[in-house]
């Protein structure tokens, strides 16, 4: 028989363009190939974050339980803890004055922000990294449905988010932490809430991987999203409590461990989540591969002649990241700024103690921790540029530029002149615009740049952190991203919990942002912040000759 | 040849990557104003030896003299003289090829927006689309746009025509013959024997990091023997005893057999004895040249792929 005599198939109808509307058929085949794959690419990570996150709480739970070994003690911490700075910070516990309370305030909004933070960088890192780089695409040419890839990803993230939770309650129970005869209920209630916020994360993370078209732009997207929803339950904490409820790290909070012990703003989370995964998944059907969903639009035929100098060029590229942060540094001190004058009322009913928790009493020793806050913004959008540097020779982008009469080392001084100058500028506009917030409250406008300078003092932890990561780049290529990153978080840890990891004082007092004399509250010192600044210098120099002796390395 | 007249000049140079030893003694030369082909099977050395060329892997041992400096202290200084294609391009994704083209060439010398504008209508590439939605084939029309816009004294090109379609090896074959004719030198690294023969004035094969064969085409070819197919009515009989002459096979009177070089004109009057009704001789291609040099590779494949 041949074909003319066959009866017209029923599938011609699929030719219609009908077709394209309905959501391809399969869209999961293959997915337990990709679960294995998730896993077997990350397993060295999500052993890390594991680890890493249920180790602080266990650690810290275990210390506080040998440090507050009465009821007067734990009495003294809660009073201790109720400060504006503390609620800005962690916020304060439900039941502040048991053990339980104790270790959330200490330790609960790290943890949580952490895992959070870690699954947008997985959920990135396995969806639009391997897009963009071209990888996904030989995987779907096999028989791999649409969403096998992302829902492994997510699948692998929400079985780390669980197991992250279950352990922290685990820990808890084990230590004890619950007030003898009220059963384990806190402790799997604080298990729960970790969980619902690294869920959250699996769903910002899906979410932001299909609206970006690159990586980078998938973590920066991402990454605002939560410090967006850190910073408005902060200042909810801080006023009347309302907008603690609009961000969905409040809901963790609010599951109140060890006192309402709520479990139902868990289900907000879960049911959040379930939301953002359903219109990423939506979001995948209608976009083509490798593409965002945002239409690009034909650029230019030419480029300007700043282009073919290394900072112009850095400056084009990082457009987007530079208008991000500095959107999130203008937020972020807006915010802060209106809220000071409110909590001066608060701050009038405090009790001595603050002053040693705040380096300080009164409105200074608030405008210097809000200040740190920012400055801390400002050291992470200058370490991501900083480490553009090492992200562009493994794509390869760095060699037909040195190829190019240019220099190594113009190539990497231009470049990191957008950390150094920029990271400067951000700390005078975000420390400015605080002080200018604040200064309208009370009707004072030289608050200003009073704050902007207080803010700059930071100007050189920012610079050690980047010349740290211009070390790493020069030394240690094919690690350094994740070293530097690494690094950073060590420190930012070390610097919440030192006390508790025993370490000396003086180790804690050398780090970067607690060797900045913390301005207005305290008197200005010039000596820590020129030992830093040389340090910095240092650790880029150092970083840079390497650099321009060793080979190129592409990734 | 004097050093002055050499582009490049590459003397037992070596390169480890930790275990691995990319190049053991290296030689290459490229003349001024010649183009010469760079041949040797993926993984033989030849990118890691233009990226030494162009200073950015630091050789281990040996000599590499690039327009008169050395490439890697001077690599500043000699890149406003040399146009690199790279063998795999990698581009902003966000920003269009016209973009990248006025990047590249700016970081070399001056921009020429003529010659940019010409090479763009040759190759037909369209420089206002964002870098991300090209092709591997526009990917590399990019890098051969930059590098064929600027008047540079040395073109470094590595597999330049990798994922381009016929039409576009033909401009790109018309491009490289004016850059020759403009008295500038060429590397040419490639795999793809056509290519090379038609373009090139010398080859360099490598092997393993070796060089194994170099010299003009015209010499390399004194080094094999030419391929002769005669139709005799007679038969074959006494071409076998005749000095250099090898493999000879019979199939309906279409006899077919290698002369050493050295050999061919006692062999052709030979063969003039036996009236021939017609005679058939070709010159070693350059792949056969090539596969000489890989012969035991080939065997390594089994199944009679080499007798």
């Amino acid at each position: 028989m041949t074909a003319a005599q066959a009866p017209v198939p029923q599938a011609a109808s699929a030719v219609a363009p009908v077709a394209v509307d309905r959501p391809p058929a399969d869209g999961l085949a293959g997915l337990g190939t990709m679960v294995r794959l998730v896993v077997r690419r990350n397993r060295v990570r999500l052993t890390v974050w594991f680890v890493v996150i249920v180790g602080l709480f266990a650690y810290v739970g275990d210390y506080y339980k040998g440090l507050f070994t009465t009821q007067q003690a734990l009495d003294d911490f809660a009073k201790l803890s109720d400060t504006p700075g503390i609620k800005a910070l962690t916020g304060l516990a439900a039941a502040p004055a048991t053990l339980g309370g104790a270790v959330w305030t200490k330790i609960w909004m790290t943890c949580a922000l952490t895992l959070a933070l870690g699954v947008v960088f997985l959920v990135t890192r396995n969806g639009r990294a391997d897009e963009e780089l071209g990888r996904s695409e030989l995987l779907r040419s096999r028989m791999l449905g649409l969403h096998a890839y992302s829902v492994a990803s997510w699948l692998v993230t929400t079985v780390l988010c669980v197991a992250i939770g279950l352990f922290v309650a685990l820990a808890s129970v084990g230590l004890g932490l619950d007030p003898a005869g009220a059963g384990t209920t806190g402790s799997w209630v604080v298990g729960a809430s970790v969980t619902g916020i690294g869920l959250f994360g699996v769903g910002v993370g899906a979410l932001a991987g299909q609206v970006a078209s690159t990586s980078r732009g998938a973590n920066s997207l991402a990454s605002i999203i939560i410090v967006a929803c850190y910073v408005l339950r902060l200042v909810g904490d801080l006023g009347n409590g309302t907008l603690t409820w609009v961000s969905p790290i409040g809901w963790g909070q609010q599951m109140a461990p060890w006192g309402g012990n709520r479990w139902w703003p868990f289900a907000l989370l879960v049911a959040l989540t379930a939301v953002l995964l359903a219109v990423a998944w939506v979001a995948e059907a209608r976009r083509d591969h490798g593409a965002g969903l945002l239409p690009q639009p034909a650029g230019k035929a030419d480029a300007p002649q700043r282009y073919a100098t290394p900072l112009g060029l850095a400056v084009r590229l990082q457009r987007g990241p530079i208008i991000g942060w500095t959107l999130a540094v203008v937020l972020s001190a807006l915010l802060l700024g209106s809220v000071v004058k409110q909590m001066t009322d608060l701050l009038a009913d405090a009790g001595a103690n603050v002053s040693t928790i705040m380096h300080g009493t009164g409105v200074a020793a608030l405008l210097g921790l809000m200040a740190g806050l920012i400055a801390l913004i400002v050291a992470v959008f200058a370490i991501q540029s900083a480490t553009q540097l090492r992200a562009d020779e493994a794509s390869g982008i760095l060699e037909p530029q040195l190829a190019g009469a240019l220099s190594r080392s113009r190539w990497a001084l231009e470049r990191l002149l957008i950390p150094t100058v920029g990271g400067a500028a951000l700390l005078a506009l975000g420390g400015g615009l605080l002080g200018i917030g604040y200064g309208a409250t009370i009707g004072d406008a030289s608050q200003g740049p009073r704050i902007a300078g207080a803010a700059l003092t930071y100007w050189p932890a920012v610079m050690v952190l980047t010349g740290l990561a211009v070390l790493m780049f020069g030394y240690l290529p094919r690690v350094a991203i994740p070293v530097t990153w690494g690094v950073v978080a060590a420190v930012w840890i070390v610097m919440l919990i030192g006390d508790a990891l025993h370490l000396p004082g003086w180790v804690l007092e050398v780090l970067p942002f607690s060797a900045t004399p913390i301005l207005p509250a305290e008197r200005m010192t010039w000596t820590p912040l020129i030992i830093m600044t040389a340090a910095a210098a240092i650790l880029t120099w150092a970083g840079l000759a390497r650099f321009t002796r060793r080979d190129v390395q592409p990734g | 040849m004097p050093s002055s007249e050499l582009a490049v000049e590459v003397e037992g140079l070596q390169k480890r990557f930790g275990q691995v030893t990319a190049l053991r003694g290296l030689d290459l030369r490229v003349p001024v104003g010649q183009v010469t082909g760079f041949l040797g099977p993926n993984g033989s050395g030849k990118t890691t030896t233009i990226r030494i060329l162009l200073g950015l892997l630091r050789a281990d041992g040996g000599k590499a003299t690039l327009l008169g400096g050395d490439p890697w202290i001077d690599a500043v200084r000699l890149h406003r003289s040399i146009a690199y294609v790279p063998g795999d391009v990698t581009l902003w994704p966000n920003l269009t090829g016209g973009e990248a083209i006025d990047i590249l060439c700016r970081l070399s010398g001056p921009l020429e927006g003529d010659r940019k504008k010409l090479m763009l209508e040759r190759f037909d590439l369209d420089p206002s689309k964002k870098a991300r939605t090209y092709s591997k084939g526009n990917r590399q029309k990019v890098a051969l746009v930059a590098a064929l816009a600027s008047r540079a004294p040395l073109l470094l090109l590595d597999e330049p025509t990798s994922g381009l379609d016929p039409i576009m090896e033909a401009a790109f074959t018309k491009s490289i013959r004016e850059v020759k004719a403009e008295g500038r030198s060429v590397l040419l690294s490639s795999h793809i024997f056509a290519e090379v023969e038609r373009l090139a004035d010398r080859v360099a094969i490598i092997r393993e990091g070796v060089t194994v064969e170099s010299g003009s085409i015209a010499e390399l070819r004194h080094l094999t023997r030419t391929q002769v197919t005669v139709l005799l009515d007679g038969g074959a009989d006494g071409l076998t005893a005749l000095p250099g002459v090898h493999d000879v096979a019979t199939s309906d009177g279409h006899v077919t057999f290698a002369v050493d070089d050295d050999q061919l004109p006692a062999v052709l009057t030979a063969v003039a004895r036996l009236n021939p009704r017609s005679l058939v001789a070709n010159p070693p291609s350059l792949e056969e040249l090539f596969l000489r040099h890989y012969r035991d590779e080939l065997a390594a494949l089994g199944n009679g792929a080499e007798k």
